[in-house]
């Protein structure tokens, strides 16, 4: 009877949503932040909203096609209202966690212009990908962002550009007339 | 005034897109649901089809996917950030 | 003429008349292309039509066409930055001496710019086709104010080096 009950608990480890793959723990960056953006969506929330992507839009059969092979998505978005509000102290609690033997650092870029940092992580199991992290961080904001399950980088990044709905406010005095 | 800064706003001056754009973007855009009427159409058939809750669902799917995009957009700024500066190195 | 009013009051149809000039001339600066400018353009407004509800006075509309504007233009020029592009030894030399206000200049301007990668490159069709303060154009381009500045400083003492080793510089100016 326990062997059947070890074996129904162990199938049924597949079926959960994956959670993050690592602790998301920036309280020393959100205690400085002026704004923060907090999203947690795991595989059942993400399968419900890409019921609602519309398959005759080409911006959304796009976003379809990318989260198929995903199994969750965590960011953490911070923006700061001046440049040095931040320090690489802060990311530390998020770096000690990817240098662990799972984690392999397969981009590292700074900006010659403004400092800005970007570093994205592959979690590796058994030879196969199963999770992304990324790390920007920039004079103004610090991003961090988790993505479990298989996703293709490229693909993502050609996503930029098709969220059409910035919102963007009126300028506040004239500008060149049309 | 600096020259060269008159003559950039001289070579940047706008220009007018070819004839008859304004009516090719309105008919073609005529012929796509506009996201006004997506809304309203799919809010109409939810209440009929399912009552108050289906359309509570509705709501909750929309804000789940407006929570998606955010979240796809904000992890795909950095990804393309690192390709256009790979790109710059490369060329 | 086809016209959507919705709450806001922002027709659809007067935005594309107001606008079209600002979003083909943002691509077209920006790509150098009339076709695929046009392409962007009529782009970027299906993207207003689809979001319009959101939309909130028509002072937003022309922010938010600019923004989607730079966004496309720099999407399809890095779709198209894999075939080849001008190299700055193609454009050709001015054979006659270039004097203010010569098509030839504007010409040559409008090429050098094209060899600008694309960050510097947005930078100056912002400034200078849209009149845009730094802080706008930052705004846009979700930069620093100070990278900006940077891009339009470098891309000003670069042009004017390139300008003078084809002989063309302030001293051709009488006025």
């Amino acid at each position: 009877m326990k062997t059947l009950l070890l074996f129904a608990c162990l199938t049924a480890l597949p079926m959960l949503a994956a959670p993050q793959q690592f602790e998301l723990n920036l309280d020393s960056v959100a205690a400085k932040a002026s704004e923060h953006v907090d999203v947690s969506l795991n595989a059942a929330t993400l399968q419900f909203a890409a019921k609602f992507l519309d398959a005759n839009d080409p911006d959304d059969a796009k976003v379809k096609k990318l989260i198929e092979g995903i199994e969750g998505i965590y960011v953490r978005h911070y923006k700061f209202k001046s440049a040095g509000t931040w320090t690489q102290a802060d990311l530390e609690p998020i770096r000690a966690q990817l240098h662990g033997p799972d984690w392999s650092k397969i981009v590292s870029t700074t900006s010659s212009e403004d400092g800005a940092n970007t570093e994205v992580w592959l979690h590796i199991a058994g030879n196969k990908n199963i999770g992304v992290a990324i790390l920007a961080a920039e004079p103004n904001s610090v991003t961090v962002v988790n993505i479990a399950g298989n996703i293709d980088l490229e693909s993502l990044a050609k996503l930029g550009g098709h969220f059409g709905v910035p919102k963007v406010k009126p300028a506040d005095k004239p500008k060149k007339e049309e | 005034m600096d020259w060269l800064e008159n003559e950039l706003r001289r070579a940047l001056a706008r220009e007018d897109p070819p004839d008859g754009f304004a009516e090719r973007v309105m008919a073609r855009s005529a012929r796509r649901p506009s996201g006004t009427r997506r809304w309203l159409a799919a809010a109409a058939m939810v209440v009929v089809a399912v009552g108050a809750a289906g359309a509570w669902r509705q709501h909750q799917g929309y804000e789940a996917k407006r929570e998606m995009m955010l979240a796809l957009q904000l992890a795909s700024a950095p990804i393309d950030r690192i390709q256009s500066e790979i790109r710059g190195i490369t060329q | 003429m086809l016209t959507e009013a919705v709450e806001t009051g922002c027709d659809f149809g007067a935005l594309v008349l107001r606008h079209q000039s600002t979003v083909f001339s943002i691509a077209l600066h920006f790509l150098r292309d009339r076709a695929t400018a046009e392409e962007v353009a009529q782009e970027v407004f299906f993207s207003l039509h689809r979001n319009l509800q959101q939309i909130e006075t028509p002072a937003h509309a022309a922010a938010w066409l600019r923004k989607v504007a730079v966004q496309r233009s720099i999407d399809e020029g890095r779709r198209r930055s894999r075939r080849p592009q001008v190299a700055l030894a193609d454009v050709a030399e001015p054979t006659a001496s270039i004097r203010p206000g010569d098509p030839l200049l504007s010409e040559l301007l409008r090429k050098l710019i094209s060899t600008l990668p694309e960050a510097p490159r947005m930078v100056m069709v912002l400034r200078y086709q849209e009149d845009l303060e730094p802080a706008e154009i930052a705004a846009a381009l979700e930069m620093p104010v100070a990278t900006v500045k940077s891009h339009l400083q470098r891309s000003l003492a670069l042009l004017r080096g390139k300008l003078a080793r084809r002989g063309v510089g302030e001293s051709e100016w009488t006025g």
